[in-house]
């Protein structure tokens, strides 16, 4: 496999003697219209949304949805970015995803390495304490009765910060990455006279970049898409995240009043499907910008899971 | 005395665990409390403890309407849909990504398909409202366009198992093509090599080497997916269905059926007894099926 693959780089590879077959070629011709068909289906609702937040309202009520509009606005962006909603929005969100991300990327790592840590003898005890929980939850009702009538989080941040803190998964995924850590490192620095919080911080943590690097993105992805904490326990839509303000322009209430802030008055009708789709891009807009960087990551963790889990 | 010890010996050790063990027990443990309100009526103003004990009131509740069988069929078929498919799909599509010699054509159609897995519920229901809503949605332009009707798609539930199998699909065949392509990878050219001496085609390695060398990452993958068939992805059912009553029918599973008599109906115990249902049998199917596993073949079980 690998040497037709340099003879591809080297621009040779027709000429590679392969009697092929019809059949063969047929069978390659499929692969190529069935990957490619695939990855275009996977591809147009994103171009559908980007390009159809440009048009112009009109267009969409009388062509529908168009591959390429027949006619050009910036309308619902002026409309959703005078507005005050996706400003707080913006700065729930981006709030919530930064200091979640942080915080839950320590903690899982702190409890990743003790769970790894041969010197514990409470490890498998730990271990099993995190796995039962992945196998027999909580449930919604007593979830929602901690947060909202113990802890009383109702409209606050930690809200949606908190409940993601530590997820079991990503925990292990942490564990089997620092199992591959060789112990000589660890005992040389007791020698050193390093305590084991030193170890941590000071050797453990960075020389770990990479599987906190995709930790931290599987991290930031939930923080930054998730809407269920923040339909269960946030009212107050000042404190809404970008994706409730995405259900609530879905649900249509009053979208005005909700897009502007109450004291805003329009003169224009109100281009609604324009703004629904201008607030999707601007929600994705991080995600798509990031995305060669994110992918590189997503790919490097998935394969290191997929192997070693 | 021996557990002091042990801690004291490794004091910082265990104050590293101790945030992530706060955690798990303040957020995981705790709540789970929460089953006894199964057992009460539970009176806001009386609280967990304070309610009165009704014993099983709650579950006969549950199980005597239709709902239970209902909600926990929908889960079940739906889960079951979203695994075959998902996983046919991504692994024939990781097989074919694997046989593709341009890279730039491999490149390309990795990002695309991998890009769905990115975004939230709530944008996929936008773009799902995209195609189908009634009088802009670009199905029903097209259906009309071609001289067919138009259909009002949100009140037909017959045909959401479909469009939400669909929708899956689209969302995480690249994210388990990765996993798949990552094992392939792994297989040994060598074996490719023989094969081609011996004038395979290169579909029958795909049939003999690939797909065999590969067969327990699906097997770990199906086993996850079957353990947790009794639990409905909310973000997912909630995000795209949300309040549609009409199809209710076909895509009300446990998660959003729960979610709703918590939250709409404030009934607290029923949700409970239905949300304990849930966990019960959630831990009954893992344990059988992770059994069953063992048996086929030790290193595809999971504990």
């Amino acid at each position: 496999m690998e040497s037709s693959i340099q003879h591809v780089r080297s621009g040779k590879a027709i000429k590679v003697k392969t009697d092929r077959s019809l059949s063969e070629k047929v069978f390659v011709v499929f692969i190529y219209a069935f990957s490619g068909a695939f990855a275009l289906a996977c591809f147009l609702p994103f171009w559908l949304v980007f390009i159809n937040s440009f048009a112009k309202e009109s267009a969409i009520k009388v062509h529908g949805y168009q591959l390429i509009p027949k006619e050009f606005s910036l309308n619902a962006y002026q409309y959703v970015l005078h507005g005050k909603q996706i400003a707080s929005s913006y700065l729930v969100s981006t709030t919530v995803t930064v200091v979640g991300t942080v915080l839950a990327v320590l903690i899982t790592a702190m409890y990743a390495y003790v769970l790894a840590h041969p010197k514990v003898k409470y490890r498998n005890v730990l271990s099993f304490l995190t796995y039962f929980t992945m196998i027999f939850g909580a449930g919604l009702v007593g979830f929602y009765i901690l947060i909202a009538n113990w802890l009383h989080l109702k409209d606050s941040l930690w809200a949606l910060i908190l409940p993601y803190m530590l997820n079991p998964f990503f925990a292990f995924i942490m564990v089997s990455f620092f199992r591959t850590l060789p112990y000589e490192i660890n005992e040389a620095a007791t020698v050193d006279g390093a305590n084991d919080l030193r170890i941590f911080f000071r050797i453990i943590l960075p020389i770990s970049k990479p599987v906190i690097a995709t930790v931290g993105l599987f991290y930031a992805l939930q923080y930054w898409n998730d809407f269920f904490l923040a339909l269960l326990f946030i009212d107050n839509y000042k404190l809404h995240p970008l994706q409730m303000m995405i259900r609530q322009l879905i649900s249509n209430i009053n979208m005005s009043a909700y897009v502007g802030g109450s004291q805003t008055t329009y003169t224009q009708p109100l281009p609604t499907y324009g703004v629904q789709l201008a607030t999707v891009c601007l929600t994705i807009g991080p995600i798509i910008f990031l995305y060669p960087f994110i992918q590189r990551f997503f790919v490097k963790g998935i394969t290191i899971g997929a192997l070693k889990g | 005395m021996s557990m002091i010890r042990e801690i004291a010996k490794n004091k910082y050790l265990y104050a590293l665990a101790l945030p992530g063990l706060l955690f798990l027990i303040v957020f995981a443990y705790v709540p789970m409390a929460g089953h006894l309100i199964a057992f009460k009526q539970y009176r806001l103003a009386d609280g967990i403890w304070g309610s009165k004990w009704v014993g099983f009131d709650n579950f006969k509740f549950f199980f005597m309407s239709s709902d239970w069988y209902k909600v926990t069929f929908n889960t079940i078929f739906l889960n079951g849909l979203f695994i075959v498919c998902g996983l046919g799909l991504a692994l024939l599509l990781a097989i074919f990504l694997n046989e593709i010699r341009s890279m730039l054509f491999k490149k390309i159609a990795q990002s695309f398909v991998f890009m769905p897995y990115f975004i939230s519920w709530l944008v996929v229901s936008m773009m799902v409202f995209a195609f189908l809503n009634t009088t802009e949605g670009i199905l029903n332009r097209t259906l009309i366009a071609n001289g067919l009707d138009g259909q009002n798609w949100y009140l037909k539930p017959g045909i959401w198992p479909a469009i939400l199998t669909i929708i899956y699909v689209w969302k995480f065949a690249g994210y388990y093509s990765i996993i798949f392509l990552a094992a392939i990878t792994g297989i040994s050219g060598d074996y490719y090599e023989s094969a081609r001496i011996d004038g395979a085609t290169r579909f029958q390695q795909i049939v003999h080497i690939t797909i065999p060398l590969i067969r327990n990452v699906l097997i770990v993958l199906a086993l996850l997916g079957i353990g947790r068939i009794f639990y409905g992805d909310f973000g997912m059912i909630y995000g795209i269905v949300g309040d549609t009553a009409p199809l209710y029918p076909t895509t009300d599973v446990i998660d959003t059926y729960s979610y709703r008599a918590l939250r709409q109906l404030g009934d607290f115990s029923k949700s409970s007894a239905v949300i304990m249902y849930q966990s019960v049998m959630g831990l009954v199917t893992i344990m059988i099926f992770n059994a069953i596993a063992r048996k086929i073949d030790k290193d595809s079980s999971l504990f």
